[in-house]
C-alpha cells in the first residue's frame, strides 16, 4: 500500500510513458544542470521511483564514496516519506535496500569493460542484476563518445534503462535546441534529455527531449529545500 | 619533575589496524630515550613492541588495552595513550579520546583512509580532539602520500595540508622536505636517530615551492600577520607555525606529516609537530556536571588551587596490584589526600601515585591538572570521577554501546571457578561493554560484548592472566522481540478461592514505538482504575518485557496505553493489578503480530580487486545486503550489512577466499526483523532447548 502511494504520488510519473517509465527499455537518458543545482537529487528520485516498483537499481558514482551516495538516497527517501506523511518508513526503507547497489569508481579508473566485469561478479553469483543504472559524474569530454556508445549497446543488450548526469557550464552557450555543446556530437544517443534550470528561487525541470515528441509535458519543479520534485501549480 | 602546563601534551595515536601505530609509538619512545632498543610488533627477536604489554597482544600482533606512557621531547612532557585499532575494542579508543587533548591520526600510505580511520575520525569529532596526520609506510610499494591527503579531504572532509613532501618513495625513500623551513631532512645512524638537514634537491625544489604556497594559503586564513607577510614575501617559519597551530586547535586544518616509522624516517619531525601544533591541557576547555546543581555544566580550570576533579579512564590488574589510570582536569591529587568517588560517594585515601610507562612505573608525589597518572589499590569502575569532599562534580558520562553477542562459559575445574569469577569481576570493571550475568534457568555464566573477537580475547586473558580454564558454548546473538501492529486488550484477573479474593480489570492497547523504548501511557479517566494501582499496572507490564512471550527474547519498541479498567472495593490490590496487567500483555501481544529482531552489523571488507567477486559471494551467502563497492584502483572496499548470527568464523572464510589479503571490520548497525524461515528455525531450537532443560 505504502509503496503504491509513493509511486502514484510521484510527479516524475507525469513525464513517463504508458508504463510510467520515462525511458523505454534499452534507452538512455540525461539530466543536465550546472554544478550544485540538483542533478544528483533528481537522479536519486528516479532511482527511488524504480526501487519502489521493486526493480533493481545500480547507482554508479564517479565522484562520491559509497557512504555519501547512500546518504543521498536516505535523505531523499526520508524527505519523500515526510512530505507524504508515511508511517513505518524504516520498514519500507529496509525492503528497498536489497534492491539497490552502489558502485563507486575513480573517474580515471572507470571504463565500460571494468563496469561489465564488476557486474558479472554480481550477476553470475546471483547477487544482483540491475534493471536500471544511474551514472553520476561521468565526464562528458572528448573521450566520452566511445564509452557512451558501449553503454548504449550494453543497455540495449540487457534491456536496461540508464540515466547520466551531465554537468553544464555557464560560459558555454547551448545550441538552438537547448543541448549543451559537450553533447552535440552524441546527443542522438539519448532518448530523453531533462534539464534543471534555476529561475529565481525555483528550479524548473524542463524536458528538452522526451520519448514522445508530440506530447506536451507538464512543468515540474525541484524544491531546493527538500530537493523533491513537485508540480508547478 | 612536572613541567609548566604549556609544555605538556596528552596525545593519542589512533589509526586503522596495521597502519603501524604501535611501531610508531615504539620509535617515539626510542628517540625520546625512554627505551634503548627497538622491538617490533611480531618481532623476530620474540620480545615484541614495548607498548603491547600484554602477552596476548604480542602474540596476535594487535594492541588491545591502551597503555599509557610518557616521554620527553625538546623540553616538553608528552603523555601517549596507545589506542587499539580493531573495531571490537572501540570502547578503549573512545575512552582514550575522552582524556586526550590532541591526537595523531596514523594512515597507511598504501591503504589510505580505511574504514576504521573513518570510525576513529568520527570519534575524534565527537570529543572535538584536534589532530595531525602521519602518513606512515611511505617505504612500501604503492605508497602515495598525496593520494592519502586527497582521501583525507574527500572521505573525511578534513582540510588536510601537506607539511612535508617525501624525498623518494617506496624503496627509495630517503627523507622528507620540511615545507615550513624549506629544508631537506635525512635520518642517519643505525636507527635514524641523527637528523641531517640539507638544501632541497634541485629536482624537488619547484614542487616543494608550490606545496609551500598551498600551505601558506591555507594557514593565512588564521593569521592576519601571516597574510601580510605572505604578500610581502617574508613568511617566517615561526609565523607559519603559529597560524597552523591556531587552525589545528580549532580543528579547521589537519597538518599532514609523512615517513616510515619502520624505516626510522620522519618520526622526529612528527614529535616536533606534537609540541608545536597540538594543544596543551590549558588550551582545551573541559566540562564537568555539578551534581548539587541539577547536573549543570561547569567549566573546569587547570588552577592547582581548586578542588580536584579526576577521571578514572582505565583499570588494570597488573604485577603491582590494581592500577587506576586517571587524568586530572582540575586541582591536583597528592599522596595521602582523601578523595571521593562521585558515583558511589565513597571516600578513599590516596596511597601510591605513579607515572606509567607501558608495564613499568615510576613513583611520583602528586598529579596536577592536565596530567595523566595512575593510582594504586583504589576500588572503582572505569569512567568514575574523583573529587574532594567540597564539591560534587562528575565528568560527563561516556557513551557506552549495548553488547550484541553473548557466550556461555563454564570453568573446567574448581580452581578455575574461583579465578574465573575474579577475572570477570575485574574485566567488567575495566570495560563497560563487557558484561556478565548468570542465566537463572540454566545456571550458566554468560558473558556478552561487542563481537566475537572481543569475547575471545577476554577468554584468553582469563586463561593466561588468571589461570582460569573455561569451556565455552556457542556464541549467542542478542535477539529481541517487538510487535508490528496495534492490538487491544481487555483482561480481567479474578480469583475467588477462599480467603481474600483478587480482582482487577485492565483495558487499552499496545502499539509499536520507535526505537528501543518502552512507553507506558495512562489514559484512564473517571477512576475506573484507582490511581494507587496505576503503578502496579506499569510494573506488571514491565515485568513481561524481560522475556517476550514469543521466544523469550527481551521485548523492545512497544508503547502500552491503558484507558479503562475496573476495580473492586475489597478484592483489588497491587498484586491483583500486576497480575491483570500481565494477562492483558499476553492477550494483546498474541494479536500484535510479534516478530524477532536481530542485530545487523556493518561489515566493511577491504580486498584486492581480483577477489571482489569472491568477497561479495561470501557476504551474500551470509544473508548480507551489499550496499556497494568502492573501486580504489588496486584495492576495493565493499560495504555491507550482515546479520551478526551469520558472521561467526568469517575471518577464516575471508582469509581462505582471498589468500589472506583482505581484512574486514565490523560494528553494530541496527536491529532488523529476522526473515520468517530463520525465525522458524530459532523457534524450533528454542523448543528443543526447553525440552533439554526439562
Amino acid at each position: 500500500m505504502l509503496k503504491k502511494d509513493l509511486i502514484l504520488r510521484n510527479p516524475l510519473r507525469l513525464l513517463g510513458q504508458e508504463d510510467q517509465y520515462i525511458l523505454p527499455e534499452g534507452g538512455i537518458g540525461a539530466v543536465l544542470a550546472r554544478a550544485g543545482v540538483g542533478k544528483t537529487a533528481l537522479m536519486v528520485q528516479l532511482a527511488l521511483d524504480t526501487l519502489l516498483r521493486e526493480k533493481n537499481v545500480l547507482h554508479v558514482s564517479l565522484d562520491d564514496p559509497v557512504d555519501k551516495v547512500s546518504l543521498w538516497h536516505k535523505e531523499v527517501f526520508h524527505n519523500m516519506a515526510e512530505q507524504y506523511n508515511l508511517p513505518q518508513i524504516n520498514q519500507l526503507w529496509d525492503s528497498i535496500l536489497p534492491k539497490r547497489f552502489i558502485m563507486t569508481f575513480k573517474v580515471d579508473g572507470f571504463s565500460v569493460p571494468k563496469l561489465e566485469e564488476r557486474l558479472r561478479d554480481l550477476t553470475e553469483q546471483n547477487i544482483f542484476t540491475p534493471q536500471m543504472i544511474i551514472v553520476d559524474g561521468f565526464p562528458f569530454d572528448d573521450t566520452a563518445l566511445e564509452p557512451l556508445q558501449q553503454l548504449r549497446e550494453f543497455s540495449n543488450r540487457h534491456g536496461l534503462r540508464i540515466w547520466f548526469s551531465v554537468r553544464t557550464h555557464r560560459h558555454e552557450a547551448p545550441g538552438p535546441d537547448g543541448i549543451p555543446p559537450q553533447l552535440s556530437n552524441m546527443d542522438n544517443l539519448f532518448n530523453v534529455i531533462l534539464q534543471l534550470q534555476p529561475e529565481g528561487k525555483k528550479v524548473h525541470v524542463k524536458v528538452l527531449r522526451g520519448v514522445d515528441a508530440e506530447k506536451d509535458y507538464p512543468e515540474l519543479m525541484l524544491d531546493p529545500a527538500t530537493m523533491l520534485i513537485s508540480r508547478n501549480d | 619533575m612536572e613541567k609548566d602546563l604549556s609544555q605538556v601534551r596528552n596525545i593519542g595515536i589512533s589509526a586503522h589496524i596495521d597502519s603501524g601505530k604501535t611501531t610508531l609509538t615504539e620509535r617515539i619512545l626510542y628517540y625520546t630515550d625512554r627505551i634503548h632498543t627497538i622491538h617490533d610488533v611480531k618481532g623476530k627477536d620474540g620480545v615484541g613492541a614495548t607498548m603491547d604489554s600484554m602477552e596476548l597482544e604480542r602474540e596476535r600482533g594487535i594492541t588491545i588495552a591502551s597503555a599509557a606512557t610518557y616521554c620527553e621531547w625538546r623540553d616538553h612532557q608528552v603523555n601517549i595513550i596507545d589506542t587499539p585499532g580493531h573495531v571490537d575494542f572501540t570502547i578503549e579508543v573512545e575512552r582514550s579520546l575522552r582524556v586526550l587533548d590532541g591526537a595523531i591520526l596514523v594512515l597507511c600510505s598504501v591503504g589510505g583512509v580505511q574504514s576504521q580511520s573513518i570510525t576513529v575520525d568520527m570519534q575524534m569529532k565527537r570529543y572535538k580532539v584536534p589532530c595531525i596526520a602521519f602518513i606512515n609506510k611511505c617505504d612500501r610499494s604503492g605508497a602515495n602520500p598525496f593520494r592519502v591527503i586527497q582521501q583525507l579531504k574527500d572521505k573525511l572532509g578534513h582540510n588536510a595540508v601537506a607539511m612535508q613532501m617525501p624525498i623518494g618513495l617506496e624503496a627509495d625513500l630517503e627523507g622528507v622536505v620540511d615545507l615550513v623551513t624549506m629544508q631537506a631532512v635525512y635520518f642517519d645512524g643505525e636507527n635514524g636517530e641523527v637528523m641531517r638537514t640539507e638544501e632541497i634537491p634541485d629536482a624537488l625544489r619547484d614542487e616543494a615551492e608550490s606545496l609551500r604556497e598551498k600551505l601558506i594559503d591555507a594557514a593565512s586564513m588564521y593569521s592576519d600577520d601571516l597574510m601580510e607577510a605572505a604578500l610581502e614575501g617574508e613568511v617566517t617559519p615561526e609565523l607559519l607555525t603559529e597560524a597552523l597551530r591556531i587552525g589545528t586547535l580549532e580543528r579547521d586544518i589537519t597538518p599532514v606529516f609523512m615517513g616510515s616509522a619502520y624505516k626510522n624516517k620522519g618520526v622526529q619531525p612528527l614529535l616536533d609537530a606534537v609540541t608545536n601544533l597540538l594543544p596543551c591541557p590549558a588550551d582545551v576547555e573541559n566540562q564537568a556536571l555539578d551534581m548539587n546543581a541539577d547536573e549543570a555544566p561547569v567549566i573546569l580550570s587547570s588552577d592547582a588551587g581548586k578542588s580536584p576533579v579526576a577521571l578514572a579512564f582505565k583499570l588494570e590488574d597488573g604485577q603491582y596490584g590494581q592500577l587506576t589510570y586517571i587524568r586530572v582536569y582540575q586541582g591536583s591529587i597528592s599522596k595521602a589526600d582523601t578523595i571521593v568517588n562521585a558515583r558511589t560517594g565513597k571516600k578513599v585515601k590516596v596511597g601510591r601515585l605513579a607515572r606509567m610507562h607501558a608495564d613499568q612505573m615510576e613513583d611520583i608525589d602528586s598529579i596536577s591538572a592536565g596530567y595523566i597518572g595512575a593510582l594504586f589499590g583504589i576500588d572503582c569502575a572505569s569512567g568514575d570521577t574523583f573529587t574532594d569532599r567540597n564539591s560534587r562534580l562528575s565528568m560527563t558520562s561516556m557513551y557506552v554501546p549495548e553488547p550484541v553477542i553473548s557466550l556461555a562459559i563454564a570453568p573446567r575445574d574448581n580452581k578455575s571457578q574461583n579465578n574465573m569469577s575474579k577475572a570477570l569481576n575485574r574485566f567488567t570493571k575495566e570495560d563497560p561493554t563487557f558484561q556478565t550475568y548468570v542465566n537463572q534457568e540454566t545456571g550458566d555464566t554468560i558473558i556478552s560484548g561487542m563481537g566475537e573477537l572481543h569475547l575471545e580475547v577476554y577468554i584468553e586473558r582469563m586463561r593466561r592472566e588468571y589461570g582460569a580454564d573455561v569451556e565455552t558454548g556457542m556464541p549467542r546473538v542478542a535477539y529481541r522481540e517487538t510487535i508490528t501492529q496495534k492490538a487491544e486488550f481487555n483482561y480481567t484477573h479474578k480469583k475467588q478461592t477462599g480467603g481474600a479474593g483478587q480482582f482487577g480489570r485492565v483495558a487499552g492497547y499496545m502499539e509499536p514505538a520507535e526505537g528501543d523504548e518502552f512507553e507506558f501511557v495512562n489514559k484512564v479517566t473517571g477512576g475506573s482504575i484507582p490511581t494507587q494501582f496505576i503503578a502496579a499496572c506499569e510494573k506488571g507490564f514491565k515485568g513481561c518485557l524481560a522475556k517476550g512471550p514469543k521466544m523469550e527474547f527481551p521485548v523492545t519498541g512497544i508503547r502500552i496505553v491503558i484507558d479503562d479498567g475496573a476495580s473492586h472495593a475489597v478484592d483489588s490490590s497491587e498484586m491483583a493489578f500486576q497480575a491483570a496487567a500481565r494477562g492483558a500483555f499476553l492477550e494483546g501481544y498474541a494479536r500484535a503480530k510479534a516478530v524477532i529482531h536481530e542485530p545487523i552489523m556493518k561489515v566493511v571488507v577491504e580486498s584486492p580487486t581480483e577477489f571482489q567477486g569472491a568477497v561479495m559471494g561470501s557476504l551474500n551467502q551470509r544473508r548480507g545486503i551489499i550496499l556497494g563497492s568502492q573501486d580504489e584502483v588496486t584495492m576495493c572496499v565493499i560495504e555491507s550489512q550482515v546479520p551478526l548470527s551469520e558472521m561467526f568464523g568469517y575471518s577464516t572464510v575471508l582469509r581462505s577466499a582471498t589468500q589472506g589479503k583482505a581484512q574486514f571490520t565490523m560494528e553494530f548497525n541496527a536491529y532488523r526483523q529476522v526473515p520468517q524461515s530463520i525465525a522458524e528455525d530459532l523457534l524450533k531450537k528454542a523448543q528443543e532447548g526447553k525440552k533439554n532443560v526439562a
